[in-house]
């Protein structure tokens, strides 16, 4: 796969993520919009692959040195992880 | 250190994209960044009602509009990378062009939203949802507008054949797709999170 075909198809993806969001949100034929524990688990899990196809072959760091693919997936991993936590505490 | 970093960078595959100065920067502003969605989350467990009832108010449309903008400016970009190393300077040009033109929609998207939000009197003060929501999108403008002088700084350097340098293509790219990633996440949290 050439570099620029690989970056059209994240890109697609991730076009296709912020639609299903899009559905996925408040006011889309679910009634009256309430809290909803499946939904919010779905959109943060969209966030995160949304973040690290951005970080991983938009911004290159599939390639990039170790040190910058873990620390990235550090903070991908603690972020959502604790903006879940929040969410479910 | 340094000799030991450089050797893996060597490594056949192994390639750092941008200054490492960019990235230092893009990894603090990420960790401040975190912080800010954080204390949210924090304020928005405390009132979960009152936040739900406010991000009614919100266009989903207008959220979701601004954010395949932005994704579209991430490709032309991350394109205009690869034209660089290709040596199409001219193509490279192009969609750096481009990409800063979806740059301005977004801003002008932005500048609509707010001025719907402020004429429906949901300002900074009306309650908690709302002073964040100024906050986080108030602080993501002023990145992208940093952002668009950076990637004023990549069409400078591509029209001039003796700065035009793969690196500085990089480090403009990089800066633009951590505002793409941030707004990401501002759009998860702010407008779609139930």
């Amino acid at each position: 796969m050439t570099a620029a075909n690989r970056v059209t198809y994240v890109w697609v993806i991730l076009s296709v993520i912020t639609l299903v969001s899009w559905w996925l949100g408040p006011g889309h034929a679910h009634g009256a919009p309430g809290p909803s524990v499946p939904i919010t688990v779905a959109v943060l899990t969209l966030g995160l692959v949304k973040s690290r196809l951005i970080i991983r072959h938009f911004m290159e760091v599939r390639t990039a040195p170790r040190w910058l693919r873990i620390a990235t997936d550090v903070w991908l991993i603690v972020f959502w992880g604790a903006v879940l936590g929040i969410y479910l505490y | 250190m340094t000799t030991t970093e450089e050797k893996r960078d060597d490594k056949p595959g192994v390639h750092l994209p941008a200054d490492r100065d960019m990235w230092v920067f893009v990894l603090g502003d990420l960790v401040i960044f975190s912080g800010y969605f954080l204390i949210f989350m924090v304020y928005r467990h405390k009132e979960h009602q009152l936040f739900l009832d406010a991000q009614q108010h919100l266009s989903l449309t207008v959220g979701v509009v601004n954010t395949l903008v932005l994704l579209a400016s991430s490709w032309f970009v991350a394109r205009s990378v690869v034209a660089t190393r290709a040596g199409e300077f001219d193509r490279a040009l192009r969609l750096t062009v481009l990409g800063g033109l979806c740059g301005v929609i977004f801003l002008a998207v932005k500048a609509y939203e707010w001025t719907m939000k402020i004429s429906q009197g949901l300002t900074f003060p009306s309650n908690d949802f709302y002073m964040f929501y100024y906050l986080l999108t108030g602080v993501h403008l002023f990145h992208v507008a940093l952002g668009l002088v950076f990637l004023g700084v990549v069409i400078t350097a591509l029209r001039n054949p003796q700065r035009r340098q793969v690196k500085t293509v990089e480090t403009g790219a990089t800066y633009w797709h951590m505002v793409d990633l941030l707004w990401i996440v501002i759009f998860a949290l702010v407008y779609v999170m139930r």
